[in-house]
């Protein structure tokens, strides 16, 4: 789905119908796993063939889990499993991991089960008995959809089977979604940055659906009176859900996500207003405004050079969406393409909002691919990129000077995550740009040897 | 030896014998899980350049390749350009009703999108349930685009990972066109499975290469480590195949002699001074090149004679104890261990796992029948419940282990901490490779002078924490 430019650019047209893409986005089975490793204490149980394994494998990093903690399960299911069915050889799995010591396992069907129509849930249930952790099925094949659709289905199980109904409510809770759902290959470090100011402000977290969340918090999350959804591309489901089942209010709705000055601010008056902490936001925000000007008094940012110069933004809504105002308000660049791998109607409702605010036009591409960046990006042209190291080579042959990886995955290794989130956050995104730039003045071609 | 935590303990023969009965294949379902039939034939197929592998499938099923394949492996260390991971997203209505349609249109879009050389559909669980006739759809499709189109049956439930790999090598004949001439002195190098570079590793490719060409030996393709379609539709024009690893090449290497003819070298993998030369002699002396092998060999070896007198004296009389967890597998195992016997040690194989041993029969028995046949110990942890990681448990078997036997050395890598020298043999450290031919026996000759001269340095509290936790030894 594309708006803006014309679709015509050197010699390449874009074929009308998408019958073969190249995607940025895992499927269905990996949000879940992504999700269901988010609690702490519990194991996962992947019934599938082997090779799904490697998308739970993806799932763990993803979540940070310690091998020594979190152990993942496979029923390896082969030909027979497909022909005769794979219930037995669950059950068998789950006997076989009945003295591990946890509070849960989550177990996850993947396309092969699911179509040959093993009944997870029927075979947890009858082996509940037997077990002394909570078994949890997730039906949650890939081809229900992307890894945010798995995201989704797996909060909604996860709700809806394991929440206590609760009707007292902890006045100024708050309950955190899908913090996982965001395309910053550190975003514990943006998590971390909410938990923070919710503490400065005197808000108690109840639940994190789902980040190191021990079963118990899960359990007493429906006397969260608030809920704050961490991300655009997933997640807002559980949100309504809790609304409509436990009369859950979310705040910040409709805001985009606290990256760069314009959306920190926002997102932290909203916050104030709600948990009538307005002073104390507003002190955040001074503290924190003053640091940063402060810090780049001192650090020189190189970003100041790149006055108007166009600009791309390849990434998921959480973070593609808030870059827009970053990138152009304070570093004073011009987005000319924004490419984002989600296409629900409130990532565009929200992106269209905050680029009429920005009176911004533009090429907006929705659901994109690793094909129509490509395209898009030949017929753009910008001179910078934020993205990934994918469109650090989908560049490969263009005008590009920087392609500056902001979102997984990227080429610099992290060992202490970094959030893009809140004001520290519009520093770390300043250092991405800052290393860039150095790079970018290196010559690939201009080179002779010493002497020495 | 007397421990409990042994489940196993005797030689390859004796052991090949118990797997072959079914006696240890493993109990626990969710013990060890390697990658599945897709995976594997993916790899061998991303292999070719320009190539479109489009996966009939919803899209979890490219992401490993899409993401440490082609990004990370491929354009991040290797420099190779980004190619595309193309994939039908098959959903919930596909599934229901059929994807073919959508299919047919695919292949036309991905020739239209990418003007590959090739297209090979991938079929995965989903398409492989629902029926999907991807052989069919190939067919018809390649009458609609200008590249030749095959499928692939490889769905993930369909085969373990090693059928992966060889029904692409059997597809990949498919390519091979009948031979306009012979190419004199040339070969192929068949078996390498790792995205558009050639080899999993380049410097020991790289190493196999320079040798081949110092005695004058061409090489036309490495099928499937960066050829070209041009280079597979002229295999068979070569006077013969060959692997850097009998294993790696051998369904490949036993399919195109059968069909076409075309001898195959049989030999191990080149680690130490006589399968190196073995591996060189293999290919020349069938090329009628044996002279020139033998000048080339006789060269490389007094270049490397300080090196093969100081492993000679510095593994004479010591138990190598040997253990590949890294990519882990039982040739690199097995060869390893034929070199320490060269070298006067006596090696000691510790937990390979049965499952790969069944997975690589004919190669095992090859290796039997050229007298290799090593001491194997195989231990509890092994078989235990999760996925084949480093675990404490093996870890300390291992260490227990170590202390049965006089004079240890550990060949291994530096993520296990036995109670002797650590001759680190990872392949993640481009500081010590090559490991095949000559220059790896200089590197293997550093890292045995490492191991020894600083054994009694302290090891990483840091590290083995990490991997083992803290309260250990």
């Amino acid at each position: 789905m594309e708006q803006g430019h014309g679709k015509e650019a050197a010699g390449w047209s874009t074929p009308s119908t998408e019958q073969c893409t190249d995607p940025y986005l895992r499927c269905a089975f990996n949000g879940a796993a992504q999700t269901a490793l988010g609690v702490s204490g519990s194991a996962l149980l992947a019934h599938s063939p082997q090779g799904c394994e490697y998308l739970v494998n993806n799932a763990f990093a993803s979540q940070e889990c310690d091998y020594m903690e979190t152990i993942t399960l496979c029923t390896k299911l082969c030909v027979d499993e497909i022909v005769h069915g794979g219930e037995d050889i669950l059950a068998r799995t789950i006997r076989d991991a009945k003295d591990l010591p946890i509070s849960a396992l989550f177990v996850i069907s993947a396309c092969g089960p699911e179509i040959v129509g093993d009944d997870i849930v029927s075979v947890c249930e009858a082996l509940q008995p037997e077990v002394k952790f909570r078994l949890v099925p997730v039906p949650c094949a890939g081809f229900r959809g992307s890894q945010y659709d798995g995201i989704d289905i797996a909060l909604d199980t996860i709700i809806k089977r394991l929440v206590k109904n609760n009707d007292e409510k902890i006045p100024g809770s708050v309950c955190l979604i899908a913090p996982h759902a965001n395309a910053n290959p550190t975003w514990i470090a943006d998590l971390e940055w909410v938990r923070q100011v919710l503490l400065r402000m005197g808000v108690r977290v109840v639940a994190t659906l789902t980040h190191r969340t021990p079963l118990s918090e899960i359990e007493n999350m429906a006397s969260a009176e608030t809920s704050l959804l961490l991300s655009h591309d997933a997640g807002q489901k559980a949100a309504d859900y809790l609304y409509a089942a436990y009369g859950t209010e979310q705040v910040g709705n409709g805001i985009p996500l606290p990256i760069g000055l314009t959306n920190t601010q926002r997102w932290l008056t909203a916050l104030g207003e709600r948990f009538d902490t307005q002073k104390i936001a507003e002190g955040m925000v001074a503290e924190g405004e003053k640091m940063v000007m402060a810090t780049c008094r001192r650090k020189w940012p190189m970003a100041r050079f790149l006055y108007r110069t166009p600009a791309a933004i390849i990434a998921d809504a959480t973070v593609g969406i808030p870059l827009v105002r970053f990138v152009t308000e304070e570093m004073e660049m011009t987005p000319e393409l924004v490419a984002l791998y989600t296409s629900q109607r409130s990532v565009q409702e929200l992106l269209e909002r905050e680029l009429k605010s920005l009176r911004l036009s533009p090429k907006t591409v929705y659901g994109t691919d690793v094909y129509k960046t490509r395209m898009s990006l030949l017929e753009v042209k910008p001179r910078v990129v934020f993205g990934s190291t994918i469109e650090r080579h989908a560049c490969e042959g263009l005008p590009v000077a920087y392609v500056v990886e902001v979102v997984r995955m990227i080429r610099q290794f992290r060992m202490i995550n970094r959030e893009y989130f809140g004001y520290t956050g519009i520093l770390n995104l300043f250092e991405c740009v800052q290393n860039e730039w150095t790079m970018g003045w290196r010559s690939k071609e201009r080179r002779y040897e010493a002497k020495w | 030896m007397e421990n409990d935590s042994i489940v196993f303990h005797g030689n390859l023969q004796q052991l090949l014998e118990k797997v072959e009965t079914g006696e240890m294949i493993p109990k626990l379902q969710a013990s060890h899980a390697p990658m599945c039939k897709f995976f594997t034939a993916y790899y061998v197929i991303s292999g070719i350049r320009h190539v479109v592998p489009l996966v009939h499938g919803p899209t979890g099923c490219p992401l490993y390749m899409s993401d440490f394949v082609r990004t990370r492996e491929c354009c991040e260390i290797r420099g190779v350009p980004l190619e595309p991971t193309a994939c039908t997203a098959l959903d919930e209505s596909h599934v229901i009703y059929g994807g073919e349609g959508k299919l047919l249109e695919a292949v036309k879009e991905a020739y239209a999108k990418y003007h590959p050389d090739l297209i090979v559909i991938l079929s995965c669980c989903c398409s492989g349930i629902i029926g999907d006739d991807v052989e069919s759809i190939a067919k018809e499709a390649e009458k609609l685009v200008g590249c030749r189109v095959l499928a692939l049956r490889s769905e993930g439930f369909g085969g373990d990972f090693r059928s992966g790999y060889e029904d692409a090598f059997r597809l990949i004949m498919d390519l091979m066109e009948p031979p306009q001439k012979k190419m004199k002195g040339t070969i192929n190098i068949l078996g390498a499975r790792w995205g558009p570079s050639p080899t999993e590793f380049n410097w020991d490719m790289d190493e196999i290469e320079r040798l081949l060409s110092e005695i004058g030996i061409k090489v036309n393709a490495i099928i499937a480590g960066g050829c070209t379609v041009e280079q597979i539709r002229h295999a068979r024009e070569v006077e013969l195949n060959a692997s850097w690893c009998y294993d790696w090449g051998q369904k490949l290497g036993d399919l195109m002699q059968e069909r076409f003819g075309i001898p195959y070298s049989r030999t191990g993998q080149p680690y130490g001074p006589e399968a190196t030369k073995e591996w060189l002699l293999g290919v020349a002396t069938p090329l009628g090149m044996e002279e020139q092998a033998l000048e080339v060999i006789g060269r490389e070896m007094r270049e490397v004679e300080p090196d093969l007198a100081y492993l000679r004296q510095a593994l004479v009389g010591k138990t190598a104890i040997i253990e590949i967890s890294e990519f882990p597998g039982p040739i690199r195992a097995l060869s390893l261990a034929r070199m320490a016997a060269e070298f006067g040690a006596h090696p000691v194989v510790i937990n390979v796992h049965p499952y790969t041993i069944k997975e690589r029969m004919p190669s095992i028995r090859f290796l039997l029948e050229t007298g290799v046949n090593p001491e194997i110990v195989l231990t509890k942890g092994l078989f235990r419940l999760g996925s084949f990681r480093s675990s404490k448990e093996t870890e300390d078997e291992l260490e227990a282990i170590v202390k049965e036997y006089d004079n240890p050395i550990f060949f291994g890598n530096s993520g296990r901490f036995p109670p002797c020298p650590v001759v680190n043999l990872t392949l993640m450290n481009p500081a010590f490779q090559p490991q095949y031919g000559f220059k790896g026996i200089k590197n293997i000759a550093a890292l045995v002078r490492q191991a020894l001269e600083n054994k009694d340095l302290p090891r990483s509290r840091l590290f083995r924490g990490m991997l083992y936790g803290t309260g250990t030894r």
